[in-house]
């Protein structure tokens, strides 16, 4: 059985460095993100380091801002597969749905933790000094693990509803937009942040911004903000999959 | 040459496979989809070994019935069963016998040939050895072993071919469905096809050939079934078709039972 996910997820991994696409998507679209943001907003060039820079309270946000793009990636790689008829060949081996979907889970996690390490590390370029110790970075790391589930599960929704890879490029907008402008680094209102509360990213952002620009250990909120997020992940998961096998099998 | 695995969990087509059964029994099979009735009360038997031609022009349900055997469909109506194992309970069991060569290409095209043959290898859960052996194997029969070492995406129409065969060759099926496996290739390519595909026969294999090649039906099968709105027309050998309607070729029989040719309704 796990020769078969093993098999299959070298195979996505494989993807996103060879297809340009998806290679600048996931791992530069990030860094160039960072870069630009970093010196917009940093200390870089400025005479005062100690004070915190607009960068500083941003770099959370970032870590959300790539992860969220594997809405994109998931639901256009399906689209693909289906279009190509690769769905209906991998059907007619042995492989069940599970260890399919199971692939694309688990690529999608090594991903954001890819992402997650580039930004990390152009970040400390660009000057943001987060508090938190190695805690906070382990933090950083599950719980863009958990947003990238839900990534891969909105993807799977957007690629159901979705009848090209075209289509599902626009589409999956519908779930980029709202946590890219309510869940990330823009500064939400009373009313954006009822919008906010729907958002996985918003879960996410929120928690590393006290544990990385304000220092607090895992408090009650984090592990609520993480708990949440996990029901969350499991939802949209099985949403997703029961979306997809349904409209598969039309 | 048959290649063994030492993998102890691995099934061989070979563990699954009933010689006293039937390669496949098809029993009142019925497909409608909506208010469209593709398959109509089809009735066939193929025989293990036999490489068998279903014929017929366009929209006749030629890959509708092949896409329920191999479990891609369910049967509005009917039964079908391979090598014994009913396609509606047995079908892990039947996906381990059977290879399947899709009428469009598919496969990764950012892989490399070699890479994708494996890919599929491993999906059959066989060991690296074997994996290897076989994939060195087919590719040296079909000659794509230099190409196999680029990635798929710069392949030319007929080594796509090629390679979409290869693969559904990677776990030595002992039934293979073919659907139309040489459409778009040119005529060189199809004769080395043509022949790789009669080397399979040679092998034991029980071969289902879908195609409305009529030259391709006659040099290749033992037995055709001709199929048309659905329903099984004609069925025979090459030659007793060709007797018993009077005609030179299988395209003279589809026009002397139908009114039309084959080649109208593609």
């Amino acid at each position: 059985m796990m020769q078969r996910v093993f098999a299959l997820t070298k195979m996505l991994l494989k993807k996103v460095i060879r297809e340009p696409a998806y290679l600048f998507l996931m791992i530069l679209f990030p860094v160039a993100l960072t870069l630009t943001f970093g010196l917009a907003f940093g200390a870089i060039g400025t005479s005062d380091t100690s004070s915190p820079t607009m960068f500083d309270f941003m770099a959370p946000g970032l870590f959300a801002y790539a992860c969220i793009f594997i809405i994109m990636l998931v639901a256009q790689s399906f689209t693909d597969d289906r279009e190509q008829g690769l769905l209906k060949r991998i059907n007619v081996t042995p492989t069940t749905s599970g260890q399919f979907m199971g692939s694309h889970l688990i690529s999608n996690m090594i991903i954001a933790i890819i992402q997650v390490a580039v930004v990390f590390i152009m970040s400390l370029f660009m000057g943001y000094r987060p508090l938190g110790g190695i805690i906070g970075v382990l933090m950083a790391f599950v719980f863009m693990i958990l947003l990238s589930l839900c990534s891969v599960g909105l993807g799977l929704i957007t690629a159901s509803i979705s009848k090209s890879s075209g289509a599902a490029t626009g589409i999956s907008f519908i779930f980029i937009l709202p946590q890219m402008f309510f869940g990330t680094f823009i500064p939400l209102t009373p009313t954006t942040e009822i919008i906010a509360a729907f958002l996985p990213s918003y879960y996410v952002t929120s928690s590393l911004s006290s544990i990385l620009n304000e220092g607090s250990t895992i408090n009650s909120e984090i592990l609520i903000n993480l708990g949440i997020l996990a029901i969350m992940s499991v939802i949209i998961i099985i949403i997703g999959m029961f979306l997809f096998k349904k409209y598969s099998k039309n | 040459m048959v290649i063994k695995s030492n993998k102890k969990n691995y099934m061989s087509p070979e563990d699954i496979f009933d010689p006293n059964s039937k390669a496949i029994i098809i029993r009142d099979l019925v497909k409608k989809f909506d208010d469209i009735t593709a398959v109509n009360g089809l009735n066939l038997e193929i025989e293990n070994g036999e490489l068998f031609g279903l014929l017929g022009p366009n929209g006749a349900g030629k890959t509708t019935t092949i896409n329920i055997l191999v479990g891609l469909l369910k049967p509005t109506r009917g039964k079908a069963f391979i090598s014994g194992y009913d396609v509606s309970e047995n079908l892990n069991k039947i996906k381990k016998l059977i290879g399947v060569c899709p009428q469009e290409p598919s496969f990764y095209k950012f892989l490399t040939g070699k890479e994708n043959i494996e890919l599929f290898g491993n999906l059959y859960e066989m060991d690296k050895k074997l994996i290897k052996e076989r994939t060195e194997k087919l590719l040296q029969l079909t000659g794509l072993e230099e190409a196999s070492k680029r990635k798929a995406k710069g392949y030319s129409g007929g080594m796509l071919r090629q390679l979409n065969l290869i693969i559904a060759l990677i776990n030595d099926p002992k039934i293979i469905f073919l659907d139309e496996p040489t459409v778009g290739m040119d005529p060189r390519a199809r004769r080395k096809t043509w022949e790789f595909i009669g080397s399979l026969k040679e092998q034991d294999k029980t071969t289902i050939l879908t195609t409305h090649y009529i030259e391709e039906a006659e040099a290749l099968c033992d037995r055709v079934g001709i199929i048309d709105y659905g329903e099984l027309i004609a069925l025979g050998t090459p030659k007793e078709l060709l007797e018993k309607y009077e005609s030179k070729n299988l395209e003279g029989v589809f026009m002397k039972i139908t009114g039309r040719r084959i080649l109208e309704g593609i």
